[in-house]
Formats: structure tokens, C-alpha cells, sequence
């Protein structure tokens, strides 16, 4: 598990500008591009534990595992944004949230980078052109020091 | 309502629930005891201290709602147990009336919402009510009794001085000396061995003391017994009895000299005998509040849990010294072997205590049933005799709450639908009132519920239309059907057996969700009807839903779970013993058919090929009468599961009960063998409309 509050004070020198209200982003990577989630609303970061594969789930729904006791769905991000599969890493990692039900949900994704910290005027509303049918999970593009970062919304992709 | 932390609210709305409950209780004997034609003053004085305390409660929480309404209540409850008012069934309707609104205002309090209850119309009633009531005529004593006594009476007692001597009772003074340490106990225990001769009205100290450490006291009895009979009672107590002397009585007329008061509680030649057991029945009552706790069910949850935990950590001790004895430390070994049976032994009784103090008797449903019955016999003009049997047997609790709608949707079904009005029932021969059963036992590892009535049966033919006109099936199909089938019509959504909709309840409350509510406990749910004799709906459930012995098996490659509980037996598969039998997969044991299941397959969890090499084995799941046997690779054993339910975000996905963990941090599911019989059966028991209507 990473220690979020250490890696937060690290990026703080990297804060850029001063435009808005800042929020923090954690960055991960997925098939060779950049998202963020919301550091708010993930509430842990687990090594994959054995994930059971549950058989009629929805298709996004890789299984469940245990998370000390609590029996948790884990999603796969990378079906939920229809982007190619490739066999997890040892770099992959569950994030945990919470659906608007108050189920707590996990999402797997290939490699958890660090967190961003992003005012209002670094965020830019989501392209159309990302594509039609994610594009509602989609907050909008951050763009950090030169990086470009696809914000996602917890809370749409777990409700859905 | 006022700021409260969540705990004290927990604790107000469960205490609050409990009074309403027992509040509930004390009307139904009440009303029973009024049809039998009895009074028992303790009852009403219970429902008064019952709404008194909620009274109280309320203010203390700052629920004003439940204030008004309990401040009327009670009010109307006072006048009642002090005679002022005659209980009939028209107050005693109004009095469930009040129950009722408790609940919607417990209800409404505990969502936090503020919308508007229509109380009113029943705050008029009690108020009504209580503007009827007549003040009695001061008490006119036939008895030579000390005026500076009867000076110092409470109305109540004062009440019931009046009602016991109309009884035609004989009044006694017992004078008696207690010691000022033990007096609490020893009046407890005097007033405990009067009940048996009569009631003790009041007591007053005499002042008269022999020493600093007494007191006497003078105790105003009523009994029916003679003074030697008493006298030979309390002879140990070292009490004093005297005989009050009547006065010159009968100068005036009963009527004038007590009024009322006898008909206000009833039939004065049975009342006489009740006392002694309300008597005994409320220091029962006080003794089992102070020794009970509420616990939340989420902390046994949450205990069965570690429990669930602790076993997986004694499967890992049983590993190490076997680790122990392969490594030839033999000495080591048998200790830690010695241990790991221990503590095997005490988890098992700390899991049954754990279950145990989850498990409520049925009696809590019922009386919400019972008082659910006479309102709506009341509403639809029918007399219901409701006939309960095995109130007492326990249930974890979780399933007790689900319980509730199904099964007062299956008493609303039978006085809707099955119950006859009066008259028809007299034409035909049967009782005017109709009777329902509603029976609980347990039968090994479940618990059977049955609601049966005695009323004209389901109408199978006019089932049949029904479903043909709702396109659940054709007329060809229909003819096709045996008894079963159509009687399992009734559980196609939509169908009521009434062909009109406009009858008071009675849309059919479908039948449907009651059997889906049932399956999701866990549980089958039967009928069986004979066209003017009656109906029976029969529901199995399960004990527990907390913790289950299971078998574990293997399909594929997944580790799966089968509550024991619906398992009957295991056999070795033999492909070649397999018969097609209208296109599905059959083989025969011990002389009956039993329809397979591949589960790998229904699972999608392997392809044909590789299971063709194994050796393979047949579960045979079975509930109630229905029967699959289910095609599994491999057999583990048994083990004691806790079952964890799938997130809401799989709550679509059928076959599983939920997942269980199997150590070495990997989860295995659990099947849902309800579920998987009725998924497959439904294709063999059932025509193939229904397939599609349920599907």
C-alpha cells in the first residue's frame, strides 16, 4: 500500500500556478496513457490480492476478492473503458472507492504513479473526441507540467 | 426531533419499538379476552404503563409527535383501567388505531422525515373517547373501613377496592412488621403469595414501629377465601389478620352504591381468578427487563465475523503441525495437535453462542400477524379465527424481519381470497368464523412456516383463465398442465384468482414477490389447495443465514460452496447411466428420476473437453420435494462457511447465495441451491411458458 500522505507533501513542490481551487488527482497509468481519479474519494491502494472470477457478472467485473474480511467487486478499468486487455503486472493495483450505494469497490489498473495536485484552470472539460461511449466517465483533461492526464469520475464508473 | 447522537437514537427507536410491541401484545389479549368474555385488570394497566413510559420517553427525546399521541392514549388508558369508560370494540379499535400511527410515527421519525401523518381523525376519536368518560359516584363502603385510609386511596385503587367488593370479596386488614433492610422484597413476596387468595388493594404505614429498624404496615386485602384459610397462609409471615366487618349492606341498590364498576372490567365471576396470573405474569416481565440487552445485529455481525476469521486461522494451525510431523518433530506436533483440537472445540461453542443470541423466536412476527388479522377481518367484514402453534420457535433474527411482508401477504391472500363471507359458509356447512392457522416447527436444519386457512380453495380453473388472458399462456399449453403446474400458475406475476380488482385489498398482492422475497432467505415456499376445504401455504427456511456447514467442490477451475443444509447426498457420476428425457439430462437413483445440472456448464466455467478426462461427481440438492443433482469435478468436504453477500453491483447475478473466504486470502463462491433448482427446474416441472414468464 502506498502512503498517500507522503507522496502528497513530496508533489507539493511541484504545485503549479495558483488559478482556482486546487484539487488532488492520483495519477495512474492504463494501457499506455494517464488517468486521475480524485484523491478524495479512493480510499485505498491494495497489490491485487487472488480475485475470484464470478461467473454472469457483468462483463467490466473481473471478480471479488477479500479485503481483510470485506468482500469487495473489483472492476476492471481497462474492460470498463474498452481498451485492449493484457495480463496484470506485478506493477497492477486495486484502488478502492465507494459507490453512491455505499459499496465498496475495486478498481484494478495497470500502475499507480503519484498524485497531481490541479487547479480549476488546469482542467480542461472533456474532449468529444475521446470517444462517445466512456466520454461520460470522463471529468476532464488535466494537464500537469507537460504531462496529459484523462480525469475520470469515480463515482460513474462504479455506479454503472 | 432533537439532536441525538446515533447511538441514543438506536437505543430510543429500538425501546421505543419494544413498548409499542408490547403494547401491541397487551390489546390483542385484551381483545381476546373480551370475545371470551373475561377481564384481566393487569392487562390494561400493563398498556397503560406501556404508554405512560413511551409518554415519558418521548419527552425525552424530543419526539413531539409520539408525546401527543402517547399523552391521549394514556389519558384514554386511565380512564379505562380506572372504570370510566366501558371497553368495547369500538374504543379497543381505536386503540390498534393507536398502534398503527405509533409505527407510521416511528417510521417517520426514524427517516427523518416531516411529512404530514394524518393523525388527526385519531386524536379526535381519543378525544372523544375520553369526553365519554363518567366519573363514578363516590364510593359509598359497605365496609367498616378506617375513613383516614380511604382518605388517602388512589383513584386506581380506590377502583379496584369498589370492583373486588362488588365481586362480593371479603375485605381483610393484615397488619405486618418488616424490617426496614428487607422490606422491598418481603411486600414483594406478600403481595406474590396473596395473589393466590385475592389482591392486595393498598398499604399504609401505622406508625405503630416496635423499634427503629421496623415498620408496620397495615394492608387493605381483598379475597375470597375465609379468615382461617388466610390465616393458615401467612402464619410463617407472622402477620396479623383481621376481618373488616361489613356494614349494614344492601340498604341500598348495587347499582347506586357501586357503579359501574364491575361492568367496566367484566364479568365479575371470572375476573375474580385473574388477578393471581397478571400478577405473576408482571414480576416475570420485571425480572427479564433488567437481565436483557439490546445488541445491535450488526455487532453479532460483526463477531461472527472474527469467528468466520478464527477458523480460518485454526485451519492454519492444523496445517503447521502437520508441517510439524512431516518434519519429524513428533512430540511438538502432538501438542500443537492437542491445542488446535481445543481450540476447534471452543470456536464451535462460541460460534453456537453467537448464533444462539441471534435467534428470535417467531412470536414477534406473529403478534404483528395477529393484529394484522383482526384489522382486516375487520375491514372486510369476515370472522377470523386466528389459531397460532409454535410461536416459540427460534429463528435468527435477520430473517424474522424479512419475514414480515411475505407472510402478511399470505394472511391477506387467505381472508381476501380464501375465507368465505359468513353467509356462504353457513350454505355450504362450515363454521361461520373462518379459521387460519399460522404454524412454525423446526425440522432439522430449517424452519417450516404454514398459513392455512379453511376457506373455498383456489379456483385452478378460473387460475387458468386468468393466466390465458394475461398471453402467460395458450389454451393447448393449459390443457397440458398437471395439478402442480397450474397450482404454480399463482406465482406468475399479475395473477390473482379474484376476477375483480375492486375487492378491498385485493389486487392479488402478488404471490410473486412473496416467492421471491422467500428465495432470497433462502427459503421454498409450496402450496397445496383443495377446492372448498382450504388452502396451505407452506414456506422451509433456513435456520441461519449467518454461519453454514458446507460442502466445498469443484467445477472447473473454481472452488465453490453448497450449504449442506440443501444437500441430500453425494455419488460418483457415471456419464454412461445419463438419459435424455424431453431433451434434458437425467439419471436414475434408487428407482426416481433425478434431473442433472452440469454446473460447469450452466457456469460457463470450463470447456467440454477437459472434463471429459475426470472423474467426476453428482451433488444431489434437493428442497423440499424438488430434487438436481448437480454435476461437480471434485468433491473437498465439508466446512463451516460465513457467507458474505455480493455487492450490490452483482446483485443481478443469479445462482449464488453470496462468497465465502477459504483461507489463503481466496474467496470462493457460494451457490445459491434454491436458486439453481428453481433456474433449472422450472424447465422440467413447469411448461415452457412459464420458462418465459419468469424469466
Amino acid at each position: 500500500m502506498v502512503d498517500l500522505t507522503q507522496s502528497t507533501a513530496s508533489r507539493l513542490a511541484r504545485r503549479v500556478g495558483d488559478r482556482g481551487p486546487v484539487r488532488e488527482f492520483l495519477m495512474f497509468a492504463l494501457a499506455g496513457d494517464l488517468y486521475g481519479l480524485e484523491l478524495t474519494r479512493i480510499k485505498e491502494i491494495l497489490s491485487p490480492p487472488p480475485i475470484t472470477m464470478v461467473p454472469r457478472a457483468p462483463a467490466a467485473i473481473v471478480g471479488v476478492c477479500s479485503v481483510r474480511g470485506l468482500l469487495v467487486s473489483v472492476l476492471d478499468l481497462r474492460r470498463k473503458l474498452r481498451l485492449v486487455e493484457r495480463p496484470l503486472t506485478r506493477r497492477a493495483r486495486i484502488l478502492l472507492g465507494a459507490a453512491e450505494s455505499g459499496e465498496v469497490m475495486g478498481l484494478l489498473v495497470d500502475e499507480v504513479r503519484h498524485v497531481v495536485r490541479l487547479s480549476a484552470g488546469e482542467v480542461e472539460p472533456a474532449a468529444a473526441a475521446l470517444g462517445g461511449d466512456v466520454s461520460e466517465f470522463v471529468l476532464g483533461i488535466g494537464r500537469p507540467a507537460g504531462e496529459f492526464l484523462i480525469l475520470l469520475d469515480l463515482l460513474s464508473l462504479v455506479s454503472s | 426531533m432533537a439532536e441525538l447522537s446515533d447511538k441514543a437514537r438506536e437505543e430510543f427507536f429500538s425501546e421505543a419499538q419494544e413498548i409499542i410491541e408490547t403494547l401491541s401484545r397487551n390489546l390483542l389479549s385484551l381483545d381476546q379476552n373480551i370475545k371470551a368474555g373475561l377481564t384481566d385488570p393487569s392487562l390494561i394497566n400493563e398498556a397503560f404503563r406501556a404508554v405512560h413510559t413511551l409518554k415519558g420517553l418521548a419527552g425525552l427525546f424530543g419526539a413531539v409527535r409520539l408525546g401527543a399521541l402517547s399523552h391521549r392514549l394514556e389519558d384514554v388508558l386511565d380512564d379505562l383501567r380506572l372504570g370510566r369508560i366501558d371497553l368495547g370494540q369500538d374504543v379497543l379499535d381505536v386503540l390498534f388505531g393507536s398502534v398503527d400511527a405509533y409505527t407510521r410515527i416511528l417510521q417517520s421519525e426514524k427517516s427523518g422525515s416531516d411529512e404530514e401523518l394524518d393523525v388527526e381523525h385519531l386524536f379526535g376519536e381519543l378525544e372523544r373517547i375520553a369526553a365519554s368518560a363518567t366519573v363514578p359516584e363516590s364510593p359509598v363502603a359497605g365496609y367498616d373501613l378506617d375513613p383516614g385510609l380511604l382518605a388517602v386511596l388512589t383513584e386506581y385503587e380506590e377502583h379496584r377496592l369498589r370492583a373486588n367488593i362488588d365481586l362480593e370479596m371479603q375485605l381483610y386488614r393484615l397488619r405486618v412488621q418488616f424490617d426496614l433492610a428487607t422490606i422491598d422484597k418481603v411486600l414483594e413476596q406478600l403481595k406474590e403469595r396473596a395473589k393466590r387468595h385475592g389482591e392486595i388493594i393498598t398499604y399504609l404505614p401505622t406508625g405503630e414501629a416496635t423499634s427503629a429498624d421496623t415498620i408496620e404496615l397495615d394492608l387493605l386485602m381483598a379475597s375470597r377465601d375465609d379468615l382461617a384459610t388466610l390465616i393458615g397462609s401467612f402464619a410463617a409471615d407472622h402477620v396479623v389478620i383481621e376481618e373488616i366487618p361489613r356494614r349494614a349492606r344492601r340498604t341500598v341498590t348495587p347499582g347506586t352504591l357501586l357503579p359501574r364498576a364491575a361492568t367496566s372490567v367484566g364479568h365479575p365471576e371470572r375476573d375474580a381468578k385473574l388477578p393471581e396470573r397478571g400478577g405473576l405474569e408482571q414480576a416475570t416481565s420485571l425480572r427479564s427487563l433488567t437481565q436483557t440487552v439490546r445488541v445491535d445485529i450488526r455487532k453479532l455481525d460483526h463477531l461472527m465475523n472474527i469467528v468466520g476469521e478464527l477458523a480460518i486461522v485454526r485451519s492454519a494451525l492444523g496445517r503447521v503441525s502437520e508441517k510439524l510431523r512431516a518434519d519429524g518433530q513428533r512430540k511438538l506436533a502432538a501438542e500443537l495437535q492437542r491445542l488446535h483440537r481445543n481450540f476447534d472445540r471452543r470456536l464451535g461453542e462460541m460460534q453456537d453462542g453467537i448464533l444462539e443470541v441471534r435467534m428470535v423466536p417467531l412470536g414477534q412476527v406473529f403478534d404483528r400477524l395477529a393484529r394484522v388479522v383482526r384489522q382486516i377481518s375487520r375491514e372486510v367484514g369476515k370472522e377470523i379465527r386466528l389459531v397460532i402453534t409454535g410461536a416459540e420457535t427460534e429463528i435468527d433474527k435477520l430473517i424474522v424481519e424479512e419475514l414480515s411482508d411475505p407472510l402478511m401477504h399470505m394472511i391477506r391472500n387467505a381472508i381476501d381470497h380464501g375465507i368465505e363471507q359468513g353467509q356462504r359458509r353457513v350454505e355450504v356447512g362450515k363454521p361461520l368464523a373462518g379459521t387460519i392457522a399460522l404454524n412454525a416447527f423446526q425440522k432439522g436444519n430449517h424452519v417450516m412456516i404454514e398459513v392455512e386457512d379453511d376457506g373455498r380453495g383456489i379456483d385452478l380453473p378460473s387460475l387458468v383463465e386468468k393466466a390465458i388472458t394475461l398471453g402467460k399462456l395458450t389454451r393447448s399449453e393449459a390443457e397440458e398442465l398437471s395439478r402442480d403446474e397450474t397450482m404454480a400458475l399463482i406465482f406468475l406475476p399479475g395473477l390473482s384468482t379474484r376476477a375483480s380488482a375492486g375487492d378491498v385489498s385485493g389486487r392479488g398482492v402478488g404471490m410473486d414477490i412473496v416467492k421471491t422475497n422467500i428465495s432470497k432467505l433462502g427459503g421454498v415456499i409450496d402450496v397445496h389447495s383443495e377446492g372448498g376445504i382450504g388452502t396451505k401455504v407452506a414456506i422451509t427456511l433456513p435456520i441461519t443465514l449467518a454461519i453454514v456447514s458446507a460442502l466445498l467442490i469443484q467445477a472447473g477451475r473454481h472452488t465453490l460452496a453448497i450449504p449442506l443444509a440443501s444437500v441430500s447426498e453425494a455419488i460418483a457420476f457415471d456419464e454412461g447411466a445419463v438419459r435424455l428425457v424431453d431433451g434434458r439430462e437425467v439419471i436414475t437413483l434408487r428407482g426416481q428420476t433425478l434431473p442433472l445440472c452440469r454446473l460447469g456448464r450452466l457456469m460457463a466455467l470450463e470447456s467440454e473437453s477437459d472434463s471429459m478426462l475426470r472423474r467426476r461427481f453428482v451433488v444431489v440438492a434437493a428442497l423440499g420435494q424438488r430434487r438436481l443433482g448437480l454435476v461437480v469435478d471434485f468433491l473437498y468436504g465439508q466446512e463451516d462457511i460465513v457467507i458474505k453477500p455480493l455487492g450490490k453491483s452483482l446483485a443481478g447475478v443469479r445462482g449464488f447465495a453470496g462468497a465465502t473466504e477459504l483461507g489463503d486470502q481466496r474467496v470462493g463462491l457460494v451457490l445459491d441451491a434454491a436458486g439453481l433448482i428453481e433456474e433449472v427446474l422450472t424447465g422440467v416441472d413447469a411448461p415452457r411458458s412459464l420458462e418465459r414468464a419468469g424469466g
